[in-house]
């Protein structure tokens, strides 16, 4: 087999700009995803305040029965899985130097060239935000709001699974990364392929700091 | 070669055109959008008539322009090669300029009329709710305390402003010939005014809905009857009492004590129930003291008279009109307003008649959660079913029997006997025989 | 040179080298005569929907039959017929336009052509029974949430718009990186031919305005399948989220079908005046400008919902605002042919005859963005004379202009002149046989959308007039396709350069080798082809050779006519294998959604059983197509 992952063209390959192909492609792509976010984002604020019924993200509720349901939003747990995913961003720039740099002095057998170690490290971390989402989810549904339940509860859940979606996508891709590291070992010549993701990778990153912004912030 | 013929074929065109004219002439425009008849219809027509004007002028422009570059630029044989242009940067500006000079001789009166248009209608106007469903139209006079469906009564002269709302799906509300549209949309409150002209009184438009809303949407149809300001009071004083034969307002001891009581009544009755007979129809109130002014049959013009033919093929409802000579109003009147018969004759689970179904002295169901067009003053109205069918006894004693087939996609049930239900996939096996359905013709017909 | 007799225009043949290739000729190829059989469809579509409204309160078809045939009519023609025809125009043209070899992701481009293929097929069926989709194509919201729509209707629509918008999508990326990326030397963005261009900015208009439409119609999805509460009216919907988030997609949307025309046009004037384009600055700059006002004027599809005063201004002016640049790329044109020598093929009557009706729809465009008469104008008969001039007289004149222009550079034959100019005139008048007339019985108080009609509303004369050209108009696409056909195999032989014209294309052999360009060619002016045969032609604009290095890094080589028909392999070209990975990747996503139908029909395991398995399916043949090699 040529290589293990295809369309990869040699580096001599003539292109306009001098960049590979896919790296255009890939912000072509997130162009798009911004428009997807923003369409999702407008909706969630379009109808903030505008359930029926509760349970309601920042203020308190009582229903019919004089039940009282909290504000659901819970801040606190939140800006720790933000904090996790901040992190991931930073873990995932060492992972692409130390491909990027393979062979180097100061990568070379040294943890900074570990690139096994930092896609690990960015997938687990991924990994942990997309736990404590499940843990956010299943709690708000156990305090009474379901995709359902009201207008807050289907576009939250939707905006806020899309970007869960996207994360769990971008942990599948860093573990297939991961498993040619593994069996092969990614070299300088293939920094592309972890560029590209990376940058996937940042922008669900930033996406998640416009979403935990207006979403969870902004009263 | 293809000269001679593109020739030929060009006149053919001019000729067909021609044609064109001819015919269109010769027909009469009673929806016409190029009316003065109201304050709003006369500022559309000011911008229309700028707007034609000036896109006359840039079409007649462009396309002269167009065709005398083709004629004369046309190739010549061994002609050389044409002198070669690239740009020219005073042109491009020019062409440029003068569009947006004409687009500003477009915005200027534009944006006035848009606010002078979707100002607040001032506060001695006549107000009107227009609520949308599937697929008729719902008018209630709040200063009045009435409802209405599908025939509009406009004081000739008096400012009206419409406020717009749906039950179900997005309506739009429109009268050519008196203003533009605006559309009628759930949850969401929308305006529109404007005043029919004085010199109206006794003119009848025609009405659409103009947002697609499914099956029937071409059948969603009204009429507007500008009338003079007594003959509306008449009419508006008239539609305020209750229906003929309904039984005088009173508590009516006999009637479930609760709403609750009635509801249940209402679903234990779905089998035909043995004792209808005990509760005899109550006693006939006098016919309402004031006949109250209806617009003439007479005087409605042939283009506002609907034509809808009746339904063919596997949708045809078949009737024995023979037996509608004989159709018994009081008769039809017991069938449809004692409960017992609820099952079968499900009218007034829907429909409002303004007097019968009371608990406690009260309306069992009331306008808001009423799913069909009140019913307290039908026999003044010339139409029925979305403005669809003239109300003549033929016609409704088929909609009474096989609405659905009558309606497509109507959501008035199948009532006849035998008569295949599209709702249901099904033939019923119960239901109103012709007889019965000529007897509620007859209530129908007596409802002034 | 025009001796030799078009040879086979592929190195491989039969029925699978069509299903696995990744030619983006042949892809081209698929994509025209697919869209073409989809727009006979929905053109007979129409014959019918103009066949019940000939005459009042006619029978022909039943209410609901008619909503889905005007359903399918919009649909069709907007998603099956009219945007993959230009895709297919992209797919064909745009690398031959640049000088470069295939798109920069083969693979990925015949995965866009059979979601196309499967997604409209899905989408069409279901009229053969009778539930079709009958929402219209705008698909208002809450008519199309399950309480007014419980059917599976509305599903096959939703499930199908979603299935062409990744289609589109796909495609899009593919070629934005494709103009940015695989230029040849020395062909800068402003010496692109003005087809490319348009292109480009279409690109640009797919990649934001899908994906905006994509979660409006997730949201339609969720709420009919999964119960969430978008659209629905009880829980305080506002039933203007949809139309916003839907305008928003469909005013670009607009000009995703119109820029491709405008751009084939731009290429046939100059070639039929013997004039370079004039000022091809502003008309790529206008086609800018047109693409980002596009994206600030969706309300205007709404002046009648009540968005108040201020909101009706704002889009009244932007809307007006956005005439200026269309009007200036008229100007153009004509001044292209003014002086010129006007050769009247097929193609060129076809690109006048563009420039004649879309002035027509143009004016009415303005007539409607002022909002008060407008009022009067929308949802009636005049909009749909209105958008027929600009979709038909703009987009479907240009496209038939393209497939006369570009047949011989396609098949290395001609089509018919003679039938090409009974085409057109029949076409010319037929169209505005149709659609003139609407503008008077909208006027004059016809509703659009409405199965029948009263007699002696003022509208039988218009609509038996346009009942009338619906007819000449289908007999005038048979002419077409009559002309199609049997130029195929009779059309006079065509030379590489078929018309004279001035760009790369047009350097190469009809029809083009696999390869396109057997040496790469370094570009020099915007009309290389014209700097070799009419230096006279080009000698008033810029010429510069890129640098040395650069031609160098690409092997690149001056432009010239390629007459040569080697093989890729005697030329040592590395061509991209053959694969059916994309087609199985497409009937996997397909499948996907399809499955979902099930849950409407009460059967949950099996939609969760196929909805599954399709999407392992999916992930798993796009884990080898990434792993297999491409070339």
């Amino acid at each position: 087999m040529a290589s293990a992952v295809a369309e990869v063209h040699e580096h001599t390959h003539y292109t306009t700009t001098g960049l590979d192909n896919r790296k255009v492609a890939i912000w072509a792509f997130i162009g798009s995803e911004c428009m997807l976010f923003m369409s999702l984002i407008s909706t969630y604020l379009i109808y903030k305040g505008k359930s029926i019924v509760g349970p309601f993200p920042h203020e308190a509720w009582t229903d019919p029965s004089g039940h009282v349901f909290k504000p659901i939003l819970n801040i606190p747990v939140t800006s720790q899985s933000t904090f996790v995913l901040l992190m991931s961003s930073l873990v995932m720039v060492l992972a692409l130097a130390a491909v990027e740099n393979r062979g180097k002095p100061g990568y070379q057998g040294t943890l900074l060239g570990n690139s096994k170690l930092w896609l690990a490290a960015t997938a687990a971390l991924g990994a942990t935000f997309l736990g404590y989402q499940a843990y956010e989810f299943t709690s708000f549904v156990h305090e009474g709001l379901t995709i359902h339940t009201n207008l807050f509860g289907s576009s939250f859940f939707t905006l806020t699974g899309f970007h869960g979606a996207h994360v769990t996508a971008g942990v599948l891709w860093l573990l297939t990364l991961l498993s040619i590291d593994i069996k092969r070992g990614l070299t300088p010549k293939d920094a592309l392929l972890v560029d590209i993701c990376a940058l996937y990778w940042h922008f669900v990153d930033v996406v998640w700091i416009a979403i935990f912004t207006l979403v969870y912030l902004i009263k | 070669m293809p000269r001679k013929r593109s020739r030929r074929l060009s006149s053919a065109l001019i000729l067909m055109a021609g044609a064109l004219v001819v015919a269109a002439c010769g027909e009469k425009y009673p929806n016409s959008t190029f009316t003065h008849l109201t304050d709003f219809n006369t500022i559309i027509d000011g911008l229309w008539n700028r707007l034609l004007l000036l896109g006359t002028i840039v079409f007649v422009f462009v396309e002269t322009l167009l065709i005398f570059t083709i004629i004369k630029f046309r190739r010549r044989e061994g002609a050389p090669d044409p002198k070669q242009t690239h740009g020219n940067t005073t042109l491009e500006i020019t062409w440029t300029i003068i569009p947006a000079l004409i687009l500003v001789l477009i915005a200027v009166p534009t944006v006035d009329a848009i606010w002078k248009t979707e100002a607040k209608a001032s506060d001695s106007s006549i107000q009107v709710q227009v609520i949308g469903h599937q697929w008729w139209w719902e008018f209630r006079y709040p200063q009045y305390g009435f409802t209405t469906a599908n025939e509009l009564y406009l004081p000739a002269g008096r400012t009206v402003n419409f406020q717009l709302n749906s039950r179900d799906v997005i309506h739009s509300f429109w009268t050519p010939q008196l203003g533009g549209k605006r559309d009628v949309i759930a949850n969401r409150t929308n305006y529109i005014w404007y005043t029919p002209d004085s010199s109206l009184a006794g003119s009848v438009f025609n009405g659409f809905c103009t947002e697609y809303c499914g099956s029937s949407h071409a059948n969603m149809r009204f009429h507007v009857y500008a009338v003079s300001p007594a003959d509306f009071d008449s009419w508006a004083a008239h539609q305020k009492e209750n229906a003929a034969m309904s039984p005088i307002v009173a508590p009516a001891p006999a009637a479930p004590a609760t709403p609750a009581a009635a509801v249940k009544v209402a679903s234990a009755a779905t089998k035909p129930a043995a004792p209808a007979a005990t509760k005899p129809a109550a006693p006939v109130a006098a016919m309402p003291a004031s006949e109250g002014y209806v617009f003439p049959l007479a005087k409605m013009p042939p283009h506002t008279l609907p034509q809808t033919p009746f339904p063919v093929g596997d949708r045809e409802v078949k009737f024995d009109e023979s037996l509608l000579a004989g159709g018994d109003a009081a008769r039809g009147h017991e069938l449809v307003s004692n409960m017992a018969h609820m099952g079968d004759v499900p009218c007034l689970t829907c429909h409002i008649i303004k007097g019968e179904y009371m608990v406690a002295g009260k309306q069992m169901f009331t306008d808001d959660n009423a799913k069909a067009p009140n019913l307290t003053h039908f026999a003044t109205r010339h139409t029925f079913a979305g403005g669809i069918y003239p109300a003549t006894p033929a016609m409704l004693a088929r909609w009474v029997k096989n609405a659905e087939h009558m309606k497509p996609g109507s959501l008035m049930t199948t009532l006849g006997n035998g008569e295949y239900a599209p709702s249901m996939k099904s033939k019923r096996t119960t239901g109103l025989d012709d007889r019965q359905i000529a007897d509620i013709v007859a209530y129908l017909l007596s409802l002034k | 040179m025009a001796t030799t007799a078009a040879t086979p225009s592929y190195e491989q043949t039969g029925i699978w080298s069509w299903i696995t290739t990744v030619d983006h000729k042949r892809i081209g190829a698929l994509y025209l005569y697919t869209a073409l059989f989809f727009f006979m469809f929905g053109g007979l579509e129409a014959g019918v929907i103009r066949w019940q409204l000939a005459q009042p309160n006619q029978h022909i078809v039943s209410a609901e039959l008619y909503n889905q045939l005007f359903t399918m009519h919009g649909t069709t023609m907007i998603f099956l017929a009219v945007m993959p025809l230009s895709a297919a125009f992209f797919n064909f043209l745009i690398p031959l336009q640049i000088g470069a070899r295939d798109v920069a992701f083969p693979r990925l481009n015949a995965f866009s052509y059979w979601v196309y293929v499967l997604g409209g097929t899905f989408m069409t069926l279901p009229i053969f029974f009778n539930t079709a989709p009958n929402g219209g194509w705008f698909g208002y919201a809450p008519l199309t949430t399950l309480p007014f729509s419980s059917g599976l209707n509305i599903d096959f629509w939703v499930m199908g718009l979603q299935i062409l918008g990744i289609s589109s999508l796909a495609a899009a990326f593919n070629f934005i990186t494709t103009i940015i990326n695989m230029r040849a030397p020395g062909m800068t963005l402003m010496r692109m031919p003005v087809f490319t261009w348009m292109s480009f900015v279409v690109q640009f208009l797919l990649v934001l305005a899908f994906p905006v439409i994509t979660i409006a119609l997730v949201f339609l999805l969720f709420d009919r399948f999964f119960g969430t509460n978008f659209y629905e009216i009880a829980a305080g919907a506002d039933p203007l989220l949809w139309q916003h988030l839907f305008w928003v997609f469909g005013h670009p949307e607009v000009y995703i079908l119109i820029l491709p025309a405008f751009g084939l046009v731009s290429e046939i004037l100059p070639t039929f005046s013997r004039k370079p384009l004039f000022g091809y600055n502003v008309v790529v700059y206008s086609g800018i400008m047109i693409g980002f006002l596009g994206f600030g004027v969706w309300a205007h599809h709404m002046f009648a919902v009540g968005m108040g005063a201020t909101a009706d201004t704002i889009f009244a002016l932007t809307t007006m605002l956005i005439g200026i640049p269309t009007g200036v790329k008229i100007f153009n044109w004509i001044a292209t042919m003014w002086g010129g020598q006007i050769r009247f093929t097929a193609a060129m009557k076809f690109a006048i005859g563009l420039i004649a009706l879309f002035t027509i729809g143009g004016i009415s465009g303005v007539m409607h963005s002022s909002p008060p008469a407008d009022l009067q104008q929308t949802d009636t008969y005049f909009v749909v004379a209105h958008f027929h001039y600009v979709l038909f007289g703009g987009s479907i004149m240009g496209i038939f202009g393209g497939i006369y222009f570009y047949y011989p550079k396609i098949t290395g034959r001609y089509m018919s002149e003679v039938l090409g100019t009974w085409h057109f005139w029949c076409t010319f008048i037929a169209m505005n046989l149709t659609f003139f007339p609407m503008h008077f019985s909208g006027m004059l108080g016809m509703p659009r959308r409405i199965y029948t009609y009263d007699a002696g509303q003022g509208w039988d004369t218009f609509n038996l007039i346009s009942s009338i050209g619906t007819g000449l108009l289908i007999l005038s696409t048979l002419i077409f396709v009559v002309n199609f056909l049997k130029s195929r195999k009779s059309g006079e032989v065509a030379p590489g350069d078929a018309w004279g014209a001035g760009t790369l294309e047009w350097t190469i052999p009809s029809p083009p080798p696999d390869y396109n360009f057997a040496e790469i060619p370094f570009v020099t002016s915007r009309y290389p082809l014209w700097d070799l045969k009419h230096p006279e032609r080009t000698s008033g604009i810029a010429h510069s050779a890129p640098d040395v290095m650069t031609i160098t890094d690409a092997h690149a080589t001056p432009v010239h006519e390629e007459m040569g028909h080697k093989t890729a392999a005697e030329l040592g070209i590395p061509m991209p294998f053959n694969t059916v990975k994309p087609l199985i990747a497409a009937a996997a996503l397909v499948a996907m959604f399809g499955g979902l139908l099930f849950m409407h029909t009460n059967q949950f395991a099996v939609a969760m059983t196929i909805t599954i398995g399709s999407a392992s399916l999916f992930v798993g043949t796009l884990y080898a197509w990434l792993t297999s090699p491409l070339e």
